[in-house]
């Protein structure tokens, strides 16, 4: 697959603080969450690619082409800022309107686009309001409809979940998960781990400028060697497992849980160990009754790499 | 016996104390941020400069022997009486820097609140519209006392350090209330000024501009209507021929305009009243949205 | 999207925000001083057209060239980047399909375009006003139109300027105030060709004024005091080469930075 988008070397500094440090990368079709703490340089990244900063070293490109000073581009992009900012004496269908006059559409066409767009963030209803008397949401989800009304083949979104309510982000993930579905490109910043797990399997972590990880959120985790898995069994008798496990070299760590019926298990060979699970329990004697892995996901994987 | 604390939250056990001045950390905070600004510290320094081109004079007029070559026979420039304090303190220049010193200061104090809808977290504390108020005024009233009463105070004190007697102390005992009159003066209505101009918008550009535009304005219009009139009564409409009106008062000399001074103090309290009408309108917690 | 298309859309997406904005107001209300002032000193010196033509010259022209049209400029012209910047609203316009100079030159033409309007307001009423009394003479309306071509020139040099200022400077409101209200003024008293230093030095040479036949040759008029004008159409070409080049510069310069928000 060809990358949508890709950067090399791509550095930038704010003074002498240093924003993105020597980033490669190439992002393909499909969702890739971009995740980090605040700071990490998510944003940094996402200015870059969207033109809105030039690269102190380094390239960033979309489908080949340099973003910097090439509006041309933009025709097939949608961005969504992070920041809480309008034209706050437009209302909502003069602020899609107008910013959709940008592209060259017919009036006709101008009106129908923002009409759809409206009414897929629901907003329809309060399109002749000011936006300065929107709420918190309401803007939000206008902030998407702009990004969204000229039918972009990519979406770059900055935080596109902040501020809305539960069922409003499940409204937007689908949304978003509908245009990965329609071959669009999607990339999606975010701090709250929840929602990119929700959006994406597809995450690049970044810290520190710098990118830690890429990759599916399982392979990255098989990455991690160093660190142990840690499984969770559940049983009838988890002090009889843990003496059956005891004597074996590939389990680093084993700690009974406040309920008093679930074994916590690390261990570098997460195969063997359920071999010898799947054999413990055949043998009969000991019920098991869950097995789950409670690190086998993000979270875990972004405070390892984190450092926290 | 030990005693074993718990690691973890714990809510402190002391009694709040009603703090005396509630509008002090307004006040110190503004100050800080003021001193922040790229700029402002150049801008502060060149403030002082009629403050410093008067201690020269001083100087000079103490050694006029010495300086007989270079002043020429103009001794008359360098009689220093309260109407040569008065002429420094209300000149143009000085009237020009103080606006410029809180263009920087004091355009945003009320405007970035407004914009960043940070009322509602100064009114979540145990303050009131008063101590905001005050709060914010106080941040005028420190760089108008710096730059006006501090130096000009000292500059007396100069004066009878050079003459080296009290004899212009003597003569003239009433001026460091003059001075500090005209302080007051110029804290209060430069303090109801910028607010009123700060609390009318959220954008410091547009009050920066509004700042300048209301005082020259003032006096086009003043020029403007006296000339079309021909009556004196039209400077009434100039801010700084007010300004300058209220101090020759202050200082007890010749006023500049044929009124009486009592119309333009009249003017300049108008225009706090209505200063104070509008921050009591704007300064609100909640926001109403129509 | 051609260039000129991009300008197009962008004013009139300025066009239409500018006229909503509550700052129109304020502005707006501020150019009816001078009609006020015409309807009194219309009424004070009713029947004198001699004398009323000599203060709508000597004095209201005052207002409008060294004050009204400075304020205006001041602050459309700063705002044209400064604004966006501020308010943050920079990321939608430069993630849209446009070329920067258009974003500039949009904006430039829209509030020119409002800045206009509100000077031709202000001066129509304030003008026919005081001259109600000639109003069959053609030649009121051909100075009428000269004034008004001035006052565009104005406007247009103005903006021009302070949009620089504002595309690369961060305090620009405050160097444009030094500028507008500091220098445009004092230069007047400086000898030889420091007055060509100045965009007001060409705004008053292309002043419809004559001083002997207004006023009896009395006393000098406030605004072309110590005048050395140049020539009407040397000083329209200057007008018009200054501010095309300084759009140019303001254009490149917008392109050229990037513009960081203040967090």
């Amino acid at each position: 697959m060809t990358a949508v988008i890709s950067a090399s070397h791509l550095s930038k500094w704010y003074g002498n603080v240093l924003g993105l440090n020597d980033i490669s990368l190439e992002l393909e079709e499909g969702i890739t969450g971009l995740l980090g703490p605040n700071g990490a340089g998510k944003s940094t990244f996402m200015k870059l690619v969207t033109g809105q900063m030039k690269p102190a070293i380094g390239t960033v490109a979309i489908r080949g082409r340099r973003v910097w000073n090439d509006p041309e581009i933009f025709q097939g992009i949608g961005f969504c800022p992070e920041q809480d900012v309008f034209y706050e004496d437009m209302t909502g269908s003069e602020f899609l309107a107008g910013l959709l006059r940008f592209y060259g559409f017919p009036k006709k066409e101008i009106d129908d686009r923002a009409a759809r767009a409206l009414d897929v963030v629901d907003l329809t209803a309060d399109k002749d309001r000011l936006i300065r008397g929107y709420s918190r949401g309401m803007r939000q989800r206008i902030k998407f409809a702009q990004a969204i009304a000229h039918d972009p083949g990519i979406l770059i979104l900055d935080e596109p979940l902040s501020g809305l309510d539960p069922l409003g982000k499940r409204k937007l993930i689908k949304l978003i998960k509908g245009f990965k579905d329609e071959g669009r490109t999607v990339i999606v910043s975010s701090h709250v781990l929840p929602e990119i797990e929700a959006l994406t399997s597809q995450i690049v972590l970044i810290h520190q400028g710098q990118i830690l990880a890429q990759g599916d959120i399982p392979y990255i985790r098989e990455l991690i060697e160093a660190h142990p898995h840690q499984i969770s069994v559940r049983s009838s008798d988890p002090r009889a497992l843990a003496a059956r496990f005891v004597g074996d070299r590939s389990i680093q760590k084993m700690t009974f849980a406040a309920d008093g019926q679930t074994l916590v298990v690390e261990t570098h060979k997460r195969d063997e160990f359920f071999g010898r699970l799947t054999g413990i329990v055949l043998e009969g004697g000991i019920e098991v009754d869950e097995i789950s892995s409670p690190d086998d996901n993000l979270q875990a994987v972004f405070e390892y790499l984190v450092g926290k | 016996m030990a005693i074993v604390r718990e690691k973890g939250y714990t809510h402190w056990n002391g009694q709040l104390v009603e703090r005396r001045f509630p509008w002090a950390p307004i006040a110190r905070t503004g100050v800080r941020l003021a001193f922040r600004k790229k700029g402002f510290k150049f801008v502060f320094a060149m403030a002082f400069m009629p403050s410093f081109v008067f201690l020269v004079t001083l100087y000079i007029s103490e050694r006029l022997e010495d300086f007989k070559g270079f002043v020429q026979g103009n001794t008359a420039l360098l009689n220093v009486d309260p109407n040569y304090f008065k002429l420094f303190l209300t000149s143009g220049f000085v009237l020009f820097s103080l606006l410029l010193v809180l263009v920087f200061a004091a355009a945003g104090l009320i405007a970035e609140d407004l914009k960043h809808n940070s009322l509602q977290l100064y009114f979540a504390r145990p303050i009131g519209k008063k101590d905001y108020i005050l709060g914010k005024m106080s941040v005028v009233a420190f760089f108008i006392l710096i730059l006006v009463a501090l130096p000009w105070l000292l500059l007396v004190v100069f004066k009878l350090i050079f003459a080296g007697n009290f004899k212009f102390f003597l003569q003239y005992p009433w001026l460091p209330l003059s001075i500090l009159g005209y302080s007051l003066l110029l804290t209060v209505f430069l303090g109801c000024y910028v607010l009123l101009l700060s609390a009318v918008s959220r954008n410091t550009r547009y009050v920066i501009v509004l700042i300048f535009g209301v005082y020259y304005f003032s006096s086009v219009l003043a020029e403007i209507l006296k000339k079309a009139f021909g009556s004196p009564y039209m400077a009434l409409f100039s801010i700084p021929a007010d300004l300058q009106q209220a101090g020759a008062a202050l200082f007890g000399q010749k006023l500049p305009l044929a009124i009486p001074a009592f119309w333009s103090f009249l003017i300049l309290a108008g225009i706090c009243v209505l200063a104070a009408a509008v921050l009591n309108r704007k300064i609100r917690s909640v926001e109403v949205i129509k | 999207m051609t260039v000129a298309k991009a300008v197009r859309q962008v004013f009139g997406f300025f066009a239409f925000l500018g006229r909503k904005a509550g700052k129109v107001r304020v502005f707006a209300v501020l150019g009816l001083m001078p009609v006020a002032l015409a309807v009194v000193v219309r009424i004070v010196l009713h029947g004198r057209s001699g004398p009323m033509a000599a203060v709508f010259t000597e004095i209201l022209m005052v207002f409008f060239l060294q004050f009204y049209i400075v304020i205006l400029a001041l602050f459309y012209g700063t705002s044209i980047t400064a604004e966006e910047v501020e308010n943050r609203t920079l990321s939608y316009l430069i993630t849209r399909p446009l070329p920067k100079a258009a974003i500039v030159l949009g904006k430039f033409a829209a509030y020119v375009l409002l800045m206009f309007g509100m000077v031709v307001v202000s001066l129509a009423l304030s003008y026919f006003i005081m001259n109600a009394a000639r109003l069959s003479d053609p030649e009121l309306y051909l100075t009428f139109l000269r004034y008004l071509g001035v006052l565009g020139l104005g406007i247009v040099a103005y903006t021009a300027f302070f949009t620089l200022l504002g595309t690369f400077l961060k305090r620009a409101i405050i160097v444009g105030l030094v500028f507008g209200f500091g220098w445009e003024n004092v230069i007047q008293y400086f000898p030889g060709s420091t007055q060509k230093f100045s965009i007001v030095h060409y705004l008053k040479s292309l002043l419809p004024y004559h001083p002997a036949s207004i006023s009896g040759g009395r006393g000098v008029a406030l605004l072309l005091f110590r005048l050395e004008p140049t020539k009407p159409l040397a000083a329209v070409l200057m007008l018009a080469a200054v501010s095309a080049a300084l759009l140019a510069l303001a254009c490149w310069l917008f392109r050229t930075k990037e513009y960081l928000y203040e967090d």
